[in-house]
C-alpha cells in the first residue's frame, strides 16, 4: 500500500542545508493501523507530509498506491489523493464557508462519485451528527467539528487514511469518542491508518509503532506487531472496560 | 516607546492591514481635499456676493427701452447707473463669423466688481472700471481665434468697423451667462446706434445697472418695483440668487454627497482593516503585558501606530488631491467663472483634518481593544477583550463626520439634510445588495462544486459581501447613469436634426427685408418653410381677469404666463401643425372687431384653456385682446419656427415686427451667410450645428468631471474589497491548502477563486444595473419628460464590465493562493 526507499528532507535555512528527515524506508501493508511517534520536531508532520505526497522529498523514494508520488508533479500527486487518500487534522480544518454536509461531501465530489449527499448524510449518521447536517463549522463544539472531519475523511472511501494528532486539541472524553470513532470506521471500512501523535494512548491503539528522532526511525515493532495482532485487540477491550 | 512604535510600524507594514489602512485613508482625504478645493474655488470666484456676480447691486431688466425718468430720479437719489443693452449678434471679419452676446456700455462698468482687460488672448489683464471707447470692442479669448483677429485689427459689426482693443481675462457677468454658449463681447452704447444693428422688434434686453449705499439705495429699489411692468426683472439683494448659482449649488451637494459617501466606504474598509489590525495584535499585547507593560503604556504604542498611519496617509491623500483639483479646474477653465481663485487653507485644512477624524472614528474603537487584552490570553488563546458593538462604532464614526461637515459649513439644517440622504442612500443601496447577494447565493447553491465553494467564501462573511457589492455596485450606478444620461441627451438632440432638417435661425429680420431676404434664398437654392413675423407680448389676462384671479397657482408658475411670448399672425396652418379642436380662420372672416386666436393644445391644457375664452396682451406697453377659437398640436421637435399662440391675420397690425425663419444649411453652403450678413446686417444668425458641438463638447467635460467621482467611488470599493481580503487571508490560505491535501487541482481552486469573484463582480454589476435604471428613469422624468425607458444593452455590459474589473483586481489579491505548497495544511492556523 505505502512503501518508503530511503526517504530523505532537507531544506535550506538561512544558507545551512537542515537534514529533517532521512534514510526512512517504510513498508506499510493494507489494513496496517501504524502510529508515528517522536518529540517535537523529531520530522513526525515532515514524514507524513512526504507520504501523502503533500510535500516533494530531497531524495530517496515514496510510492503510495504504486503510484510513484516522488516523480508527480502537484495536481497528478493531489490526483492520487482525491483517489486514494483521506485526512483527518489536529485543528479539524474544516471548511468554514461549507456546512457540515457539504465538508463530507466534498471528497466524494472531488472524486466525482455519486450519490454525494446520499452516503455523506449516512457518515454523518455513523459519527453521530444526523441532527447537523446543515450547521456550519463555527455552530459545532470542537469535539463535534472532528466527527465531522472523521465523516469527511473517510467519505471518499480512501484506500489510506493519514491522521496528523486527531485528538490533540481535544479533551479527555471528546479525545476518546473522536479516536474510537476513527478506529471503529477504519475497522469497518478495512482502511489503512497511519496517524501521528505525541499521545501514547492513541499509538497504542495501532498495531505498529514507529518512534522517530532526530528525523530517523530509531525504533519500529514491525515484526511483533505482525507475529501477534493480541495486543490492540487488547487496548481496545481496556477502554471499553473504563468507559 | 517611540522607537518602539517604529519598530512595530515597520514590522507591520509588511502584513497587509497597515496598508489597506494606509490605502483607504488616502482615498478618503483625497476625495475630501479635491472636492471640498474645487467646490470651495468655484464658490468663491462666483463671488462670495451676489453683488460682484452682477456687476452691481441690483440690476433692472427690461425688454423695451427703459424711461429716462426711472434713471434720472436714481441719479439724483445720488445713486450710480449704468445704461447697458445685451443681445445676440454675429460679428464678422472676411469669411469667418462668431454668434457673440454683446454688452453695450453707457458708463462705467461694473460698479460693483472689477473687468480684467489685457492686450492679448491668455495674458495677464489690467484691472480696471471702465468701458470700451466708442469705435472699439473688448473680446473674449475664444473669438479672436475663430474670427483670426489680433488686438488692433477691426471686425465687421453691423453697419460700422469695430478695432478691438483688448482681450476680456475676467468680467461679471449674470448669471446665465457663465454656462452660456455664446461668447461675450463689450462695446460702448453710443456704437449700437451707429451699426444700426437694432430695429424695432429686435430682441435684446435693456439693463440698468444699479449701485450704491443701501440706505439710498433700497428705497429707490421699491419704488422701481412698485413702478416696474411685468415684463421687468430685478435682480440682486438677497432674493435674486441666480438660477445658475442654484443650480450650482444643488451641483456642490451632489459633489459633496458623493465625496461623503466615498469617505464613508473608505470608512467601511478601515475600519474591516483595523478590527482584523486589532486581532492580530492580540497576542502581541497579551505577551507584553505578560512582561510587565502596563495597559496606559500598550495604548500608547497602539495609538502611535494609529498616529503614523493617519499622518502619512493625510499627507499622501492631501498631495493626490491637490494635484486631481488643479487638474479638473484646469480641464473646465472655459466654463468656470473668471477669474479663478486660487486654493483656500480652510477646505484643504478640513480635508486632512477629516482624514484623521475618519481614521479616528473607524480604527480607534479598534485599536483601543488591544490594550484590553487579558494578559492570561497567552496561556488561553480563546480571551477576547469584550468587543464593542459595530452600531456604536459607526454612530461614533456618522457623528464625528457630522461634526466636521457643521464646522465646514455652519448649517445644522444642511449636516442634518446631507447626511440624512447619504445615510438613506446608502442603506437603500445596502439593502437591494442584500436582496441580490440572497438571490445569488440561492441560485450559486445549485451550481457546480467550485461556484458552491465560491458561494460559501462570501456567505462566510454576509456584511463584508454586501459592503463590497454596495462599494462597487454604487460605483457603477454612477458610471451607468452618465453614459445613459448622455448619451440620451445626445441621441435626443441628434434625432430631432433628421437629415436636412433646418439648422440655422434667422431672427431679427425686418419687415423691409423679407423680400430681399426670400429673393437672396431663391437665388442660392436654400428652401424655407417661410418666414414668419414675430411680435414680443406677454398675456396678461384672461376674461376680464388678471391672471391672478383666472389662474391657480399652479398654472401661474407655467413658463409661458410668465415670461414674453413671440406671438406670430399666419393666414394658414403651419406644416408642423395640426388643429384638433375648433376650426382655423378662413380668409374670408378675417379683421373683425376681436382678433381670433390659434393655441397650442399643451399650453391650454396646463392653463384650463377653452375655445371662446378672451387672452390679453401685453405689447409694448399697449392691449391687445383675442378669442381662441381653435387649438393645435405642435410638433415642436420640428425645428420649424413654432409658436405656442398664433393670431389671425391683422390681429397684430400696427405692433413692431421683427420675422424669423429656418432652413438647412450643409457646411460646404456656408458663404451664403456671408452674403445675407453682407446685405442685412441686422439679421442674427444662429448656427444649431455650431451650438450643438459646443453643447457636446460642454456635455463631455461635465461627464468627465462625474467619472472623477466615480473614480473615488471605486477606489473605496477596492479599498473594501482589499480590507476584507486581508481579514479572509489566512482562512483562504487554509483552504486552499486544504483542498490541496485533499485531492483538489489547482484548476479546482483556481475555479473556485474566480467562481467568487465573478459571483461579486455580477452582484455589483446587477446593483450598478437596477441603481443606473433606477435614477436614469427618475432624472429622466423629472427633466426631461421622457417614460419610463429601460436599457437592456447594458444589463449585460455592466455586469461583464464589472466582473471584468472586480475579477482583475481581486485576482491580484487572490492569485497567491494557487501556490500555497499543501504540506502547510499540517502547519497549526
Amino acid at each position: 500500500m505505502l512503501r518508503t526507499h530511503e526517504l530523505t528532507k532537507t531544506v535550506n535555512s538561512q544558507g545551512h542545508d537542515l537534514t529533517i528527515l532521512s534514510d526512512v524506508s517504510l513498508t506499510v501493508n493494507e489494513q496496517d493501523t501504524v502510529a508515528i511517534v517522536g518529540v517535537s520536531g523529531s520530522g513526525k508532520s515532515t514524514l507524513l507530509s512526504l507520504l501523502a505526497g503533500l510535500d516533494l522529498p530531497s531524495g530517496g523514494e515514496v510510492h503510495l498506491a504504486d503510484e510513484p508520488l516522488h516523480q508527480l508533479g502537484e495536481d497528478q500527486r493531489a490526483a492520487v489523493r482525491a483517489q486514494h487518500v483521506g485526512f483527518v487534522f489536529q485543528s479539524f480544518h474544516l471548511l468554514p464557508g461549507l456546512s457540515a454536509l457539504e465538508n463530507v461531501m466534498l471528497p466524494i465530489e472531488l472524486k466525482e462519485q455519486d450519490r454525494a449527499k446520499e452516503r455523506a448524510t449516512e457518515l454523518l449518521a455513523k459519527v453521530g451528527l444526523e441532527d447537523r447536517l446543515q450547521h456550519y463549522p463555527n455552530q459545532l463544539s470542537g469535539g463535534e467539528q472532528q466527527r465531522v472531519a472523521i465523516a469527511r475523511a473517510f467519505a471518499s472511501e480512501p484506500k489510506i487514511l493519514f491522521a496528523d494528532e486527531p485528538t490533540g486539541n481535544l479533551d479527555t472524553k471528546n479525545g476518546d469518542k473522536v479516536s474510537d470513532l476513527l478506529f471503529d470506521l477504519n475497522k469497518q471500512l478495512g482502511t489503512t491508518l497511519v496517524l501521528v501523535t505525541h499521545d501514547d494512548r492513541l499509538a497504542e491503539r495501532c498495531q505498529r509503532i514507529v518512534r522517530l528522532e532526530g528525523g530517523k526511525v530509531v525504533a519500529d515493532n514491525a515484526s511483533e506487531a505482525l507475529q501477534d495482532q493480541a495486543p490492540q485487540e487488547q487496548v481496545s477491550q481496556d477502554q471499553a472496560a473504563e468507559q | 516607546m517611540l522607537s518602539m512604535a517604529l519598530r512595530t510600524f515597520r514590522r507591520d507594514w509588511n502584513a497587509g492591514e497597515v496598508k489597506v489602512l494606509l490605502f483607504a485613508l488616502t482615498i478618503a482625504v483625497m476625495a475630501m481635499v479635491a472636492i471640498g478645493s474645487i467646490t470651495d474655488r468655484v464658490h468663491r470666484a462666483m463671488g462670495e456676493q451676489s453683488s460682484e456676480f452682477l456687476g452691481a447691486d441690483y440690476t433692472f431688466e427690461s425688454p423695451r427701452p427703459i424711461d429716462n425718468a426711472l434713471v434720472e430720479r436714481g441719479l439724483n437719489d445720488g445713486l450710480e447707473i449704468t445704461r447697458s443693452q445685451s443681445f445676440a449678434t454675429v460679428l464678422s471679419r472676411g469669411d469667418n463669423f462668431q454668434l457673440v452676446s454683446v454688452r453695450a456700455l453707457g458708463g462705467k462698468f461694473p460698479l460693483k466688481g472689477t473687468i480684467e482687460i489685457a492686450e492679448k488672448p491668455f495674458a495677464q489683464g489690467v484691472v480696471q472700471q471702465a468701458q470700451p471707447k466708442a469705435g472699439t470692442i473688448w473680446l473674449e479669448p475664444r473669438i479672436l481665434g475663430v474670427l483670426d483677429v489680433e488686438v488692433g485689427d477691426t471686425i465687421d459689426f453691423g453697419a460700422i468697423q469695430l478695432t478691438v482693443d483688448g482681450v476680456i481675462v475676467a468680467a461679471p457677468g449674470q448669471a446665465s451667462e457663465v454656462f452660456n454658449v455664446a461668447p461675450k463681447v463689450l462695446i460702448n452704447l453710443d456704437d449700437v446706434q451707429k451699426a444700426n444693428i437694432i430695429q424695432e422688434g429686435s430682441r435684446l434686453e435693456h439693463i440698468l445697472f444699479i449701485a450704491g449705499d443701501p440706505a439710498k439705495r433700497e428705497p429707490y429699489i421699491q419704488w422701481l418695483k412698485s413702478e416696474k411692468n411685468p415684463s421687468q426683472k430685478i435682480t440682486g439683494g438677497k432674493e435674486g440668487t441666480p438660477a445658475l448659482k442654484a443650480a450650482l449649488e444643488r451641483a456642490e451637494t451632489f459633489l459633496r454627497l458623493a465625496s461623503l459617501i466615498s469617505v464613508v466606504l473608505a470608512g467601511v474598509a478601515i475600519a474591516v482593516a483595523a478590527g482584523r489590525y486589532s486581532q492580530r495584535h492580540f497576542d502581541y499585547s497579551a505577551i507584553y503585558r505578560c512582561l510587565g507593560m502596563q495597559i496606559r503604556q500598550v495604548h500608547k504604542l497602539y495609538l502611535w501606530q494609529l498616529f503614523m498611519i493617519g499622518l502619512l496617509g493625510s499627507g499622501i491623500g492631501l498631495a493626490l488631491g491637490l494635484g486631481l483639483q488643479s487638474l479638473i479646474i484646469n480641464q473646465f477653465s472655459d466654463f468656470l467663472p473668471k477669474p479663478m481663485v486660487g486654493i483656500s487653507l480652510a477646505p484643504v485644512l478640513t480635508g486632512a483634518l477629516s482624514g484623521l477624524v475618519v481614521l479616528l472614528g473607524f480604527a480607534l474603537p479598534s485599536f483601543l481593544q488591544i490594550a484590553k487584552v487579558p494578559p492570561l490570553r497567552v496561556l488561553r488563546k480563546e480571551l477576547l477583550p469584550r468587543a464593542m458593538s459595530s452600531w456604536m462604532i459607526y454612530l461614533l464614526a456618522i457623528g464625528v463626520m457630522a461634526l466636521l461637515m457643521w464646522w465646514q459649513s455652519q448649517s445644522l439644517l444642511l449636516v442634518g439634510i446631507l447626511l440624512a440622504v447619504a445615510v438613506v442612500t446608502y442603506l437603500l443601496i445596502r439593502l437591494i445588495a442584500w436582496f441580490i447577494f440572497k438571490i445569488g447565493v440561492w441560485l450559486g447553491k445549485r451550481g457546480s462544486l467550485p461556484v458552491r465553494f465560491g458561494v460559501g467564501q462570501l456567505k462566510q462573511y454576509p456584511a463584508f459581501t454586501i459592503s463590497q457589492i454596495s462599494a462597487f455596485g454604487l460605483a457603477f450606478i454612477i458610471m451607468l447613469s452618465t453614459v445613459l444620461l448622455r448619451s440620451e441627451l445626445l441621441s435626443e438632440w441628434q434625432s430631432q436634426l433628421p437629415e436636412g432638417a433646418p439648422n440655422h435661425f434667422l431672427i431679427n429680420v425686418q419687415e423691409q427685408e423679407v423680400e430681399p431676404l426670400e429673393n437672396l434664398l431663391k437665388e442660392s437654392n436654400v428652401s424655407t418653410e417661410g418666414i414668419y413675423p414675430m411680435v414680443r407680448g406677454r398675456v396678461v389676462g384672461l376674461n376680464d381677469m388678471t391672471l391672478e384671479e383666472a389662474l391657480d397657482e399652479n398654472q401661474q408658475r407655467v413658463g409661458a404666463v410668465r415670461r414674453e411670448l413671440n406671438l406670430t399672425w399666419m393666414a394658414n396652418v403651419p406644416k408642423a401643425n395640426k388643429v384638433t379642436q375648433g376650426e382655423w380662420w378662413s380668409e374670408a372672416d378675417v379683421a373683425d372687431d376681436r382678433a381670433e386666436l390659434s393655441v397650442g393644445e399643451e399650453l391650454a391644457e396646463r392653463l384650463g384653456l377653452e375655445i371662446g375664452e378672451v387672452l390679453k396682451f401685453s405689447i409694448g406697453g399697449l392691449e391687445v385682446e383675442g378669442e381662441i377659437t381653435n387649438l393645435r398640436s405642435i410638433q415642436w421637435d420640428s425645428f420649424q419656427p413654432n409658436f405656442f399662440i398664433i393670431f389671425e391675420p391683422g390681429g397684430l397690425d400696427g405692433f413692431p415686427a421683427s420675422y424669423i425663419t429656418s432652413f438647412h444649411l450643409p457646411v460646404e453652403d456656408k458663404p451664403v451667410l456671408n452674403q445675407i450678413l453682407r446685405q442685412m446686417p441686422t439679421v442674427t444668425i444662429i448656427e444649431l450645428d455650431a451650438i450643438m458641438e459646443q453643447v457636446q463638447s460642454i456635455l463631455d467635460q461635465v461627464t468627465m468631471a462625474v467619472e472623477f467621482i466615480m473614480l473615488f467611488v471605486l477606489l473605496a470599493g477596492i479599498a473594501v474589497l482589499y480590507a476584507v481580503l486581508q481579514v479572509s487571508r489566512e482562512e483562504r490560505l487554509l483552504s486552499a491548502t486544504l483542498l490541496k491535501a485533499l485531492g483538489a487541482r489547482k484548476k479546482f481552486i483556481r475555479a473556485s477563486i474566480l467562481a467568487e469573484l465573478v459571483l461579486l463582480g455580477v452582484f455589483s454589476g446587477v446593483l450598478g444595473v437596477i441603481g443606473g435604471e433606477v435614477l436614469v428613469n427618475i432624472l429622466y422624468s423629472e427633466a426631461f419628460d421622457i417614460d419610463l425607458v429601460l436599457h437592456p444593452w447594458y444589463w449585460l455590459w455592466v455586469p461583464l464590465i464589472s466582473v471584468s474589473f472586480i475579477g482583475i483586481v481581486g485576482w491580484l489579491g487572490l492569485r497567491h493562493l494557487l501556490n500555497q505548497p499543501a504540506h502547510q495544511v499540517l502547519r497549526e492556523y
